[in-house]
């Protein structure tokens, strides 16, 4: 756990005290174990609280929507900040009434992960913590590195596309050659194998609408599955009600889904989410040519059109 | 319809959903010109194509429909503009999302028929009856089919996994 360097503690401090901003949203040392917990600033003598290391997974541009029109401060990873350029692109937040710290993130340890290396259970590392790139569970040292969520190993934007401040030094971004290749290999697989999967995942799920809450470009005030009048979706664990949920709920990503594994990371039941949002990603990316978040001035996808967009699967 | 006896055999279900402008009065044409097409289809008139919301098409499979087809203004004929436009990239992707999820290729069809084209409403109606027809009954999704058909040996009280 490391306090965040004196610049930056500074910096956040003259935002709150000069009243620029009214809050300043960071992480916190927490009570789970390998889970920093996120953290509500108002005063500059809170700010001494906020920590930064590679326990702190949550992406806090989920948290905005609550704070409409107010003057916030944010730390944002890389994939954060892709979410706030969503924000402002779809008019819900102005950048004038944001201050961000930037972190290029390297990626957030999976406890599960570290559990499964050592062969114990998540309640067993209550211990744990994170020092200087290691994860340190009971004297036994893991590379932060070997134990990273999938989605973190997987990561192409390490750096925050939007930032006031910048902590630390920025990172080289692999080739993102690659980037869907879980999704590419889905493809290849018969449509019977493709449903079982699908079906297989979902399975799981109990809607708990984890994925919802913790989803940054879910802001609707109310959700389509909380709305009685229409009634959209039977909330019955039936497997077709729980699979229209789903598909419903990731469609509404089409275009906008930046990819941060928020969804992936909530979900108590293991679902892999990010295994279905890839695949908009992915032909948001080859149809239009339009990756979420990375570019502010971009429109996203669904909000415009040519007239020699992609045709070929209407009817001859 | 999963369950159907040996005396008719089992016809496919397709709900259509219709522009007002275009394939609407298309659909009209063929009437009015006694053109014949298979009645398995059911129509609803929409405004637009940009009026039909993906929900609309995922829960017509859920409530038993067995394909579903859209069909708008062609590309620049669209009495809104550009409704179709709009159209065009949601489904675009929405097509493309189902099949990835494992619906079959052919049971969500889309199509641009304009006013004058009677006879193309009646061959896309035809084409989507064929294709859906060949699927046979629709068993994902739908909730008119008992839950051990959709899931491969059926929905198991499985032990709780270990996380």
């Amino acid at each position: 756990m490391n306090a965040l360097p004196k610049p930056i503690q500074e910096a956040i401090k003259g935002w709150l005290s000069s009243g620029e901003i009214e809050l300043f949203i960071g992480y916190e040392a927490g009570t789970v174990p390998l889970h920093a917990t996120p953290a509500f600033v108002r005063r500059p003598e809170e700010v001494e609280r906020l920590i930064w290391d590679a326990t702190c997974e949550n992406n806090l541009a989920a948290f905005l929507s609550k704070y409409r029109g107010k003057k916030v401060g944010l730390m944002v990873k890389g994939c954060d900040s892709r979410a706030i350029v969503g924000l402002i692109q779809e008019a819900q937040w102005t950048r004038e009434n944001l201050r961000l710290v930037g972190v290029s993130c390297p990626g957030v340890v999976d406890p599960k992960r570290v559990a499964e290396k050592l062969g114990l259970w998540v309640e067993d590392l209550a211990d744990a913590h994170v020092e200087g790139g290691q994860v340190l569970v009971n004297g036994q040292r893991l590379a932060v590195g070997e134990v990273l969520y999938a989605v973190c190993e997987a990561c192409v934007h390490h750096n925050p596309v939007i930032a006031d401040v910048q902590m630390g030094d920025s990172i080289s971004d692999p080739d993102p050659a690659d980037a869907f290749a879980h999704v590419r290999e889905t493809e290849t697989l018969s449509a019977e194998e493709r449903w079982a999967r699908f079906a297989g995942e979902l399975e799981r799920c109990n809607l708990c609408y984890a994925c919802r809450n913790a989803c940054p470009m879910c802001y609707c005030n109310i959700c389509f599955v909380d709305r009685t009048m229409p009634r959209w979706v039977n909330q019955t664990l039936r497997p077709e009600d729980v699979q229209f949920f789903q598909i419903i709920r990731t469609f509404h990503l089409a275009g906008r889904c930046v990819g941060c594994g928020a969804c992936t990371r909530a979900c108590p039941q293991g679902v892999n989410l990010r295994l279905f949002l890839d695949k908009l990603r992915a032909d948001a990316l080859e149809l239009y040519g339009y990756e979420a978040g990375t570019d502010p001035s971009a429109r996203p996808p669904l909000t415009t059109y040519r007239e020699n967009d992609y045709n070929d699967f209407i009817m001859g | 319809m999963a369950e159907q006896s040996n005396e008719t055999p089992w016809q496919p279900k397709i709900l259509a959903f219709l522009c007002n402008w275009c394939s609407y009065a298309g659909a009209d044409l063929a009437g009015t010109s006694r053109i014949q097409y298979p009645p398995n289809v059911r129509v609803i008139r929409v405004p637009c194509s940009g009026r039909v919301n993906p929900m609309f098409i995922v829960e017509a499979l859920r409530q038993g429909a067995d394909g579903v087809l859209v069909s708008g203004c062609h590309p620049g004929d669209c009495h809104y503009l550009a409704g179709n436009y709009y159209a065009r990239r949601r489904f675009a992707l929405l097509q493309r999302y189902l099949e990835y999820l494992g619906i079959e290729k052919g049971r969500v069809q889309f199509s641009w028929v304009s006013a004058s084209e009677g006879q193309r409403f009646a061959a896309v109606v035809t084409k989507v009856t064929e294709d859906v027809q060949k699927l046979g009954p629709s068993r994902h999704l739908n909730i008119q089919v008992p839950t051990e058909a959709v899931v491969p040996n059926g929905p198991k009280e499985s032990e709780p996994k270990a996380i």
